[in-house]
């Protein structure tokens, strides 16, 4: 049988289907983010959309709420009331799905009935609240959802689990038949995960149709009954859980051939010698705990590699980057570079040789109304000085142009740095992180939401780095980033779990931030204390041999 | 990207990335702008000569050396300074009510610590400098207590300072017993008295306070970080600044020079009253929001809110000169803030559409 069998049959039965889509095309500028998708639910039935980044997921679930308008297709969503679409439309009413998103959107001073009713308040005749009806209806949803007690509780009090169950209730005041939830555990623990899933299994016996979207794979098969795999804007494989693993999800993810990992043998050469463990180290992360995301990670990284380091949402890799960088404390362990330890403080973190790219630069990253040279200097600000103690602006604009031209920044230094464009602000960034000549650059994100070009140009300063002998710590979970990396450690529930080298196939790593390893036996995901030793054991292997891991 | 916080992939992320391509090419060719941030500076010149126009047309008096030097220029003086002060808090994102009050504390402890028992004082004969030091020393130490509740604990800024201000104020007429202070030494009255080239030691100070300030947050590294701080507290912090310890200075500087503002208003009046300042708070974010400072804090300049003052200070004098009766000059003074307020919206909406 073919991937992709379902797609194929012939139009089902309407009656039975809460969601059709059907050829959906949509472009953007020259980017093509659906080909062609097709998407057919049954009512009740718990659906898995899964795809890497950039397959299409987002456009085809914008397509679904009617925030995307797509070029060609049909789309039918059944509402509210229970009607179905009969002709085929394009676009679909918003409010049809209830749609429960990653982030939180709940006012935290305000109690959680509110919080559902927060749209559209019920009325009295005269316009006021009717605060009766509104505890009323939050606490009939709530009650539905096994957490009537919370009905009264200030959401700025609510447990992580409790919240999401709100922001469920919130979604389906409205009483749509089908609820999506995009990456609903994260934030949550392992019996909080349950207590959600449990929740989920009443809801559909109760006949709503879920449409999950999640990285944890293993999840999906916890609470899916099928699955559906984007991949270029198409869909390549749609089958029920019982029929899948996680191995075959990853294959038809990547749509890597077996022949894929031919070429990696003069990659990894080069990349070998470069993160040989025989160098000394510059970076030692040590037994680094921090409360809740990260426990006991180590690992050494030498001068002259770029290091990469990964994880799904919430596995602890970007606290790790933080604790380096000393804008977090870590609750045990520590940090050294050339063998002087870091104080938790980002001060403290630069004197020791750490430049540092933060997560998200519209958050940490640039100050907006300050010139682009002002902020390319702003954490040698003290440095750059006069006999007399005001700033050397020649100084400082000698030492930003040799930056600019590193980083191929294209703006004028006295421009102010929100008027550039992503690339050029992150380029601004990277600049700042290396104004006061670190050892150590670590990067979390470095290529978000820039543009191709810039991307490019991007790796290209930063290989410079590498070979002018450099530590690169490359924290993402971008494909491109890591593919730059010599080795890239991945990181599973807090834990550092597994370690590859460059010249992987994409698969393996697919696999490596569930948390599943290809080539070695299962009992191996137990023991992920001594990182070191499991990985010297490992030796890569043919990716069909992991079809017998299953 | 399955970054900690952020939803993977959202919803904006595939449309971006086309258009980010564009806007890469139109920043790249654009003509320096040095000139047009010293233009966005000056930008209440026009205003500035625009009111004295009015001014002339409305009296005879306004537009003479004797009245633009030792009235406008002498009675803006304080102003200014306090302007100065409360502009570095609101660039470094902050917010002090309480400034006003040491314009009436710190004369009021100085003169209670040098008046004799039966002159309404301490009756501890302080020598007027010690006095003055020690008054001094407690702005420093309400400036600290400031900074350490707002920058440390996080506490709001508007209620705590608020809190403070109905607290020094409440100290300051339990000193003075209601009592006004008219016997002062000399060197309390020297800073209103004393002319220096023809001109009140008042203004020459303001000018130096002006000037100092004005360098030092445009040339200084740590005038600099204060600007980085109220522009982007994360990204400032991420830079390795010590963004808490840099809000307690700027409470500290401000507290210092509302209190030499104090003794430059109890130099000019020549008597020490609890209620000296009262209500001076109000001018003093006017002047500053009048004159470019963004109340978000990161931006605005030194100059432009001198600027501000000196606008101020000619409408005010304007409106006593004219033929409004008394008990309506504050009403005007209201609707002409509210109008220079607008308009400066108007301007700033100009500028940034020009980009």
């Amino acid at each position: 049988m073919p991937a992709g069998q379902d797609a194929t049959v012939p139009a089902v039965d309407d009656a039975e289907h809460s969601i059709s889509a059907v050829g959906i095309q949509k472009t953007y500028g020259s980017a093509r983010a659906l080909d062609g998708a097709n998407l057919r639910v049954r009512s009740g039935e718990s659906r898995a959309l899964l795809g890497r980044n950039g397959a299409g997921k987002s456009t085809l679930i914008g397509v679904l709420t009617g925030l995307v308008q797509p070029d060609e297709g049909t789309v039918r969503i059944r509402r509210a009331d229970g009607s179905f679409p009969a002709g085929a439309t394009t676009g679909a009413a918003t409010g049809a799905i209830a749609c429960v998103y990653q982030r939180s959107t709940l006012v935290d001073s305000l109690s959680a009935a509110e919080n559902i009713s927060l749209r559209a308040h019920p009325r009295t005749r005269w316009g006021a609240v009717d605060w009766k009806r509104l505890r009323h209806t939050g606490g009939d949803l709530l009650e539905q959802w096994g957490f009537a007690q919370l009905r009264d509780r200030e959401a700025g009090t609510l447990e992580p689990l409790e919240r999401k169950v709100v922001e469920v209730c919130r979604a389906m005041v409205t009483e749509p038949r089908i609820l999506l939830l995009d990456e609903p555990t994260a934030g949550l623990d392992e019996g909080a995960t349950q207590q959600l899933f449990s929740q989920i299994e009443a809801a559909k016996a109760r006949g709503v149709t879920i449409l999950y979207v999640s990285h944890h794979l293993a999840e999906v098969f916890e609470i899916c009954d099928t699955v559906t795999i984007l991949r270029d804007g198409r869909d390549v494989l749609t089958k029920p859980t019982s029929e899948l693993s996680i191995e075959s999800i990853v294959t038809a993810m990547s749509g890597t051939s077996p022949a894929a990992g031919a070429d990696r043998g003069d990659v990894s050469t080069a990349a070998r010698t470069r993160v040989d463990p025989a160098k000394p180290a510059v970076l030692q992360v040590r037994d680094v705990c921090v409360d809740g995301r990260v426990s006991g990670v180590s690992f050494d990284a030498p001068a002259g590699a770029a290091v990469g380091l990964t994880g799904l949402n919430g596995a602890g890799h970007v606290q790790i980057g933080q604790v380096i960088a000393g804008q977090i404390s870590a609750a045990r362990g520590h940090v050294a570079v050339k063998g002087r330890r870091v104080q938790a403080q980002v001060a403290d973190a630069i004197r020791a040789g750490v430049g540092f790219v933060p997560e998200d630069r519209h958050v940490d990253g640039f100050v907006p109304g300050m010139t682009v040279v002002e902020n390319a200097t702003l954490s040698i600000l003290g440095e750059l000085i006069t006999p007399v103690g005001t700033i050397d602006t020649r100084r400082r604009a000698s030492h930003y142009a040799r930056q600019a031209t590193a980083w191929m920044i294209k703006a004028q230094p006295s421009q102010n740095a929100e008027e550039l464009s992503g690339g050029n602000q992150q380029k601004v960034v990277l600049a700042r992180a290396l104004a006061s000549d670190p050892d150590v650059l670590v990067a979390i994100n470095p290529t978000a939401g820039v543009d191709v070009t810039a991307k490019d140009s991007i790796y290209t300063s930063l290989a410079e780095l590498r070979d002018a002998g450099k530590t690169l710590l490359i924290v993402s979970t971008d494909d491109d980033d890591l593919a730059f990396c010599d080795q890239v450690l991945v990181m599973v529930k807090g834990r550092l779990d597994s370690r590859i080298d460059a010249g992987y196939d994409e698969d393996e790593l697919i696999a490596a931030v569930q948390g599943v390893h290809r080539n070695t036996p299962a009992a191996a995901n137990q023991d992920n204390n001594s990182v070191t030793g499991a990985f010297e054991a490992r030796t890569p292997s043919h990716p069909l041999s992991s079809e017998e891991t299953t | 990207m399955m970054s900690a916080e952020h939803t993977p992939e959202t919803m904006i992320s595939v449309p971006d990335a086309p258009n980010s391509g564009t806007r890469d090419g139109s920043a790249s060719d654009r003509a320096p702008r040095k000139r047009r941030s010293w233009a966005r500076e000056l930008s209440l010149l026009p205003a500035i000569v625009f009111v004295g126009i009015i001014g002339f047309a409305l009296s005879a008096n306004f537009l003479t050396v004797n009245n633009l030097l030792n009235n406008v220029l002498v009675t803006s003086s304080v102003l200014a300074v306090l302007v100065v002060a409360e502009s570095v808090i609101l660039i470094s994102g902050n917010f002090d009510l309480s400034l006003e009050a040491h314009v009436s504390l710190a004369p009021m402890i100085a003169i209670w610590l040098v008046t004799s028992q039966v002159g309404g004082g301490s009756g501890w004969g302080w020598s007027p400098w010690a006095a003055i030091i020690a008054s001094v020393v407690a702005a420093v130490a309400v400036g600290l207590l400031n900074g350490l509740l707002v920058g440390k604990l996080g506490l709001n800024a508007f209620i705590v300072t608020l809190a403070m201000l109905i607290l020094l104020q409440g100290v300051t007429t339990g000193i003075s017993g209601g009592a006004t202070y008219a016997e002062l030494p000399e060197s309390f009255v020297v800073l209103g008295s004393a002319r220096f080239l023809g001109l009140s030691v008042q203004v020459w100070i303001a000018l130096l306070v002006i000037a100092g300030a004005a360098v030092f947050m445009t040339r200084f590294p740590l005038g600099r970080k204060i600007y980085a701080t109220g522009g982007n507290i994360q990204a400032a912090a991420a830079a390795g600044i010590r963004t808490k310890r840099l809000t307690v200075g700027v409470f500290v500087a401000g507290a210092l020079l509302a209190a030499l503002a104090g003794f430059m208003l109890t130099g000019r009046i020549a008597s020490v009253t609890a209620t000296q300042g009262d209500g001076i708070i109000f001018t003093v974010f006017a002047a500053s929001v009048i004159g470019g400072i963004s109340l978000d804090g990161g931006r605005g300049s030194i100059v432009g809110s001198a600027l501000g003052v000196l606008l101020l200070g000619m409408i005010q004098n304007i409106l006593t000169l004219s033929n409004i009766p008394s008990f309506w000059i504050n009403a005007s003074y209201g609707l002409i803030i509210l109008a220079a307020l607008v308009l400066n919206y108007g301007t700033s909406l100009r500028t940034r559409s020009t980009r």
